[in-house]
């Protein structure tokens, strides 16, 4: 049995939602085949008020052993450092964050916001947001850049805006079944067996990309996302493209480019008007390039892949 | 494409529009020299490209009959973004025109 405790900073419930629609294994997997007690959660928990303060003094205390604890959203530190515009349970949320990450066995970070800070701690950050051990990339956060759990690892971070329901689920089974210790994290110590490949892996508009067949518009079911609209593809690590979201698709399968939510600097160019679903470029030259392509090698293999694009890579090969 | 390989194209429906293009750019002066550096630019040459004649269009675009080389990079119709080297067009949907490889213009891209 490992005890699961869940708290909400600044946040959307996004990530709740995902998690609630999770399916291998489900929410109630969790529960029933694998053995978690989820001691309290937003949408889940019974307790209120002074039950549910009792209940945390005994998680800090460690009366009641916390052996996972998951945060969504970010810790609020406004007005001035003392997080007072996010009260919870008597205190500021903050202080809640502190004392149970110190109790916890392991501490997950879901979703972008209580990862890097997401959209709230975008400037000029009025809520002063920042992520439980990063704010954007600067390693820190709420935390600090030495926190570790009782185990002995750092806060494990499950980005995403929101999280995908599997990825958080499939972290929560194996920190619950003992196998924590055999996560390998990146330097933003994300869990690599998600994170390390690209949002680019799996697409279906990879033969697009290759030939360099742009989408210049939405809503088309050839060309790839990455020339015109903005895609993120192939700079975000994620498996958006390997676990598919609802089974069954992914933003860039369903026309939609990336928007790059599980990199830390997420949202982009602070969604400045003009630059959310379009390729930034300097001098006709995307401003960033796929990953570990310098412009030069770019502009080359784009001139040769051009040249080489057979006639039906300009088509829409997705016959109805 | 032809078989000869000169990898020169076999002329097709569009090509009397393109003579008509080459022969419309032989005199008109485009603002080829404003290349859109950065995507402001950019956005701001597209959205005077809507709804404007076939002229307009060519001017407003800076369209050449040659690639223009701008701080060492060649930019030309046929290493574009838009270009579709089979049909030899440019997709940029404001643009929407047969092209040649060799002609260039300021909202080039790669």
């Amino acid at each position: 049995m490992a005890n699961l405790l869940w708290l909400q900073g600044g946040a959307c419930s996004g990530n709740t939602m995902s998690f609630l629609n999770a399916e291998e294994p489900s929410a109630c997997d969790l529960v029933t085949d694998f053995g978690i007690k989820i001691l309290w959660h937003p949408s889940l928990g019974v307790e209120l008020g002074s039950g549910l303060q009792a209940l945390l003094n005994k998680c800090v205390s460690g009366e009641i052993p916390l052996d996972i604890f998951v945060f969504e959203g970010t810790v609020v530190n406004a007005p001035n450092g003392t997080g007072e515009w996010n009260r919870f349970a008597g205190r500021a949320m903050k202080a809640w964050v502190k004392d149970l990450s110190a109790a916890a066995g392991y501490v997950v970070a879901i979703g972008d916001c209580a990862t890097w800070g997401g959209i709230p701690a975008m400037a000029p950050n009025p809520s002063e947001s920042a992520g439980l051990q990063f704010l954007k990339r600067s390693h820190g956060g709420a935390l600090g850049q030495r926190f570790k759990s009782k185990a002995g690892l750092p806060v494990i971070n499950v980005p995403g805006c929101p999280a995908h329901p599997d990825w958080v689920t499939q972290i929560l089974v194996a920190v619950a079944s003992g196998r924590g210790g055999e996560l390998t994290l990146d330097e933003f110590q994300r869990p690599k067996t998600f994170f390390h490949s690209f949002t680019q892996t799996g697409c279906t508009r990879n033969m697009h990309f290759a030939y360099k067949v742009s989408a210049p518009e939405f809503g088309q079911r050839k060309g790839c996302l990455f020339y015109d609209l903005g895609c993120r593809g192939p700079m975000t690590h994620s498996p958006c493209n390997r676990i598919l979201w609802n089974r069954q698709s992914s933003k860039t399968r369903a026309g939609m480019p990336c928007i790059g939510c599980t990199e830390p600097e997420f949202p982009f160019f602070d969604l400045n008007p003009g630059t959310v679903f379009k390729t930034q470029t300097i001098m006709g030259v995307p401003r960033d390039l796929p990953d570990g392509v310098e412009k030069t090698g770019y502009m080359k293999l784009t001139a040769a892949a051009k040249a080489a694009s057979p006639s039906w890579a300009e088509e829409d090969i997705f016959v109805v | 494409m032809d078989d000869s390989g000169s990898g020169e194209r076999a002329p097709d429906e569009h090509e009397p529009r393109r003579a008509q293009i080459a022969a419309l750019l032989a005199s008109l002066t485009t603002d080829w020299e404003r290349r859109a550096d950065e995507t402001e630019r950019f956005r701001e040459v597209v959205r005077a490209l809507r709804g404007v004649s076939l002229e307009e269009k060519l001017r407003i675009a800076g369209f050449t009959l040659h690639p223009v080389d701008h701080n060492d990079i060649e930019q030309s119709c046929e290493t574009c973004m838009y270009y579709l080297v089979h049909r030899r067009w440019c997709e940029l949907p404001e643009i929407d025109l047969p092209v040649r490889a060799e002609w260039s213009c300021n909202v080039w891209r790669i």
